[in-house]
């Protein structure tokens, strides 16, 4: 055994550690154009395209449905390559790095919210059988108008999501092109549309189950080298970076003959990471529970999410789909601390100065001297996350804003090659705002994004649990909880975009705090609920009799006799 | 009775034994969710104490000794210094304003432990020379947490001047080291789990355990339950 352990220990000391000391900083770190990483996404693109045209989609119908025909598991795998984004695979790991405890809200908010998902919707939703969150809300609640709000909520969340993402893109296209920022955005905008505007109606679930083994192979590599050099417990990384933690709380003295960047590798004790709402991290429980819950609400009510159950055969494999998909999130989940730690440990040395919190995720491969192509793959592997990610929201803002607003609401007679052109102009349109905001660098990737899901908390999030789970909410109701939600989500992000440009609004202070734009869900979304209950009790309006019970029949299984 | 009462939909009044299964099990599952992730941290909340790092116990002694009185002996201006430079270790952390003080404070006090005929290198611009005073005057040795202050010397220092240390820096200083020195801790954070101080393992890693078994469960339960009660779900 200890001899199959010390031979596997120096094949992967050969392969895959680079043994160079170099001395970096955070200027070196960024370097030149990177041949290497470049090749490696490239291939990796047009792999993904190779696949969607192998799996093309004959038709609509197909397109969405793909997934009919797809196992729970496989099924998991496309919720969970959908999933992981920029936020998850750059974003969870800077807001720890630099937040230290109160990141954990992301990682808690952002799997958490599936259980709720799982046991309030992923079935009932499945059973009501429409294609995309505004269809449901059209039909369940009746109205047009609710169908077209739905709609213009679905392009609004995915455009917020987008811009996170792009983000991410960008600097990762920094990164690997060695170019400033505002370029990278720009190039990595075209070419995300390009491969959108190529792949986007190819065989998206298959090439999803390929993005997510890549993405998490390219995740979880240079963890177990980061592991094994430092000495820490690398079998299970995700077990062994405790270590790491206690080292870095207690403080670790140099001299256990870890070297990178040229230097011992040691910490001055450093509680503040991992002690909960240090102050020194400026975070408070309040936002730590404000976030956490506004994340798990969201997640219940981001229209992209829910939009995957309609792609399975029956309800009972939308169940099955969300138990692997879960699974298979929290294995980058259980991961991304373990980037965080090891970034805190290994940019200590102060010669490392200050680096994007945002890129740490990569910074801390090179600088734990991992081999280059590696750290290559690692960043081919977060462009692949943002883009697989990207282009599903592109494609489904795409088509909300063609089949459910164009289409459906303003021009029922077009024809489709109107609907496809619409479709492009929409997804060319969205591309070009989204690249605009990313690079007013408003915040960090997992901030950002999660603007997205406390606008699906306060808005989708409480026309599908009232619109399942009561009969009596209604078309006067769910107009009033969007017009409440969406005016606390207004009111959030004005003080927000306000606050940033160095406007003073009044009471600014407590807004910023208390509905900040990162978790303004969790006043929104129960401020919504009540006016739908509220408003759907006191008025005359009653959901139609063939709504009722096709919900008690269909849905809940309710047998009542006649 | 209309329709719509016949046919009534609210989670909490099933009309169906099925639908009564349902929200039972759905409410279990819920209280568990909520109170394994809200409990602990409310917990969490109501255990913390503010606990000081042991460079805050040195710096709360040798603070009042050093801040008003020149004649200060060496060895607790020494470690004031050394506290100084715990703090600018937390590299991370660290605000740039509070940096912008904890170097005045500190270049103001390696100038005054450095014989007054060998300070005039600390007068410039940080160099090997004045680097190496600020060593020898601190005492910091090339082993243990040492060699990392020492590291951090040369990023610390600034030029001396007769303003180096202000009213304002010397009222900004304990408030400082107080934010970055005084921790939220409790017998949680204390006890270590594989490693982990265990809030944190509980926080990164249980929960999302439990969040993957919560959802097995429920699937296979809600599987049961609509075989028991002939549920055939739609195709």
């Amino acid at each position: 055994m200890n001899k199959f352990i010390k031979s596997f220990s120096i094949i992967f000391t050969l392969l895959f550690i680079n043994n160079n000391v170099l001395a970096q900083s955070a200027t070196t770190l960024e370097g030149e154009f990177k041949i290497g990483p470049a090749i490696i996404l490239i291939l990796l693109l047009i792999t993904f395209v190779m696949v969607g045209v192998f799996n093309r989609a004959k038709d609509t119908s197909d397109y969405w449905a793909a997934g009919r025909k797809i196992s729970p598991v496989g099924a998991g795998m496309a919720i969970a390559s959908n999933w992981m984004s920029a936020a998850s695979f750059l974003g969870m790991a800077a807001v720890m790095y630099g937040a230290g405890y109160h990141g954990l809200s992301y990682v808690v908010g952002w799997t958490g919210g599936y259980v709720l998902l799982l046991i309030l919707m992923a079935g009932q939703i499945r059973r009501y059988g429409k294609y995309t969150a505004a269809d449901f809300i059209g039909d369940r609640f009746y109205s047009k108008g609710l169908r077209g709000i739905g709609a213009g909520l679905a392009i609004f969340i995915s455009f917020s999501y987008c811009v996170g993402q792009f983000a991410g893109i960008g600097l990762m296209f920094k990164w690997i092109l060695g170019i400033d920022y505002t370029w990278a955005v720009i190039i990595g905008a075209s070419v995300v549309l390009t491969y959108t505007l190529i792949s986007g109606m190819l065989g998206v679930t298959k090439n999803m189950q390929i993005q997510y083994v890549i993405i998490i192979i390219s995740f979880l590599i240079p963890m177990f080298i980061l592991c094994y050099k430092f000495g820490y417990f690398y079998f299970l990384p995700q077990t062994g970076y405790g270590a790491v933690v206690s080292d870095i709380v207690n403080g670790l003295a140099p001299g256990k003959g870890i070297t990178a960047l040229g230097h011992d590798v040691g910490i001055l004790p450093s509680p503040e990471l991992a002690m909960p709402w240090d102050k020194a991290t400026g975070q408070t429980a309040f936002q730590w529970i404000a976030i956490c819950f506004s994340l798990m609400i969201g997640t219940a009510g981001l229209p992209h999410v829910i939009q995957r159950f309609y792609v399975v055969p029956r309800a009972r494999d939308a169940r099955w789909s969300v138990v692997w998909g879960l699974f298979f999130i929290c294995i980058l989940y259980w991961s991304a601390p373990v980037y965080s730690a090891f970034g805190k440990l290994l940019s200590s040395n102060p010669e490392v100065g200050k680096l994007a919190k945002d890129a740490i995720v990569v910074y801390t491969a090179q600088l734990g001297d991992v081999y280059p192509l590696i750290v290559g793959f690692l960043a081919a592997g977060a462009v692949s996350a943002a883009f697989s990610t990207v282009s599903g929201l592109l494609v489904a803002g795409a088509s909300a804003f063609s089949h459910d607003l164009y289409f459906k609401v303003i021009n029922p007679a077009a024809t489709e090659q109107k609907q496809m052109l619409m479709a492009r102009i929409g997804t060319i349109l969205m591309a070009a705002g989204v690249a605009i905001i990313a690079l007013l660098n408003l915040g960090l990737i997992a901030q950002l994004v999660a603007v997205a899901f406390s606008l699906a908390g306060c808005t989708i999030f409480p026309l599908f649990l009232l619109g399942i789970w009561w009969s009596g909410s209604n078309r006067a109701g769910a107009w009033a909880g969007v017009i409440a939600g969406s005016a606390v989500s207004l009111i959030a992000l004005v003080y927000f975009i306000a606050g940033k440009f160095g406007g003073v609004l009044p009471g600014q202070e407590f807004v910023n705090y208390y509905m900040n734009a990162w978790y303004f869900a969790i006043f929104g979304a129960p401020i919504a609920i009540l006016a739908n209950i509220v408003v759907s009790k006191i008025s005359k309006d009653k959901t139609p009799p063939e709504i009722v019970k096709f919900l008690a029949e269909k849905v809940h299984n309710y047998k009542v006799s006649s | 009775m209309t329709d719509n009462e016949k046919y009534n939909v609210n989670f909490f009044k099933p009309l169906s034994e099925h639908a009564k299964a349902n929200k039972k099990l759905i409410i279990i599952l819920a209280t568990i969710w909520f109170v394994s992730v809200f409990g602990f941290q409310f917990l969490l909340i109501v255990l913390n104490e503010p606990t000081p790092e042991k460079s805050y116990i040195t710096f709360q002694e040798v603070w009042p000794q050093v801040v008003h009185n020149p004649e200060a002996p060496i060895e607790s201006k020494q470690e004031l210094a050394r506290c100084f430079l715990y703090v600018l270790g937390k590299n991370v952390a660290l605000k740039d304003n509070h940096r912008v003080t904890l170097k005045r404070a500190l270049s103001g006090l390696v100038f005054g432990l450095v014989p007054d005929s060998l300070n005039s290198p600390l007068l410039g611009e940080p160099s090997e020379q004045s680097i190496k005073l600020a060593q020898a005057g601190i005492g910091l040795s090339e082993e243990g947490f040492d060699k990392l202050m020492l590291a951090l010397l040369p990023t610390s220092l600034i030029k001396v001047s007769d303003d180096i240390m202000t009213k304002e820096v010397i009222d900004e200083i304990p408030s400082i080291m107080e934010l970055y020195l005084v921790h939220n801790q409790n017998a949680f954070t204390d006890f270590e789990f594989i490693g982990f101080p265990f809030h944190y393992w509980y926080t990164a890693q249980f929960l999302l355990i439990l969040f993957v078994v919560l959802c097995l469960i429920y699937a296979v339960v809600i599987d049961k339950t609509n075989t028991k009660f002939n549920f055939v779900e739609e195709t």
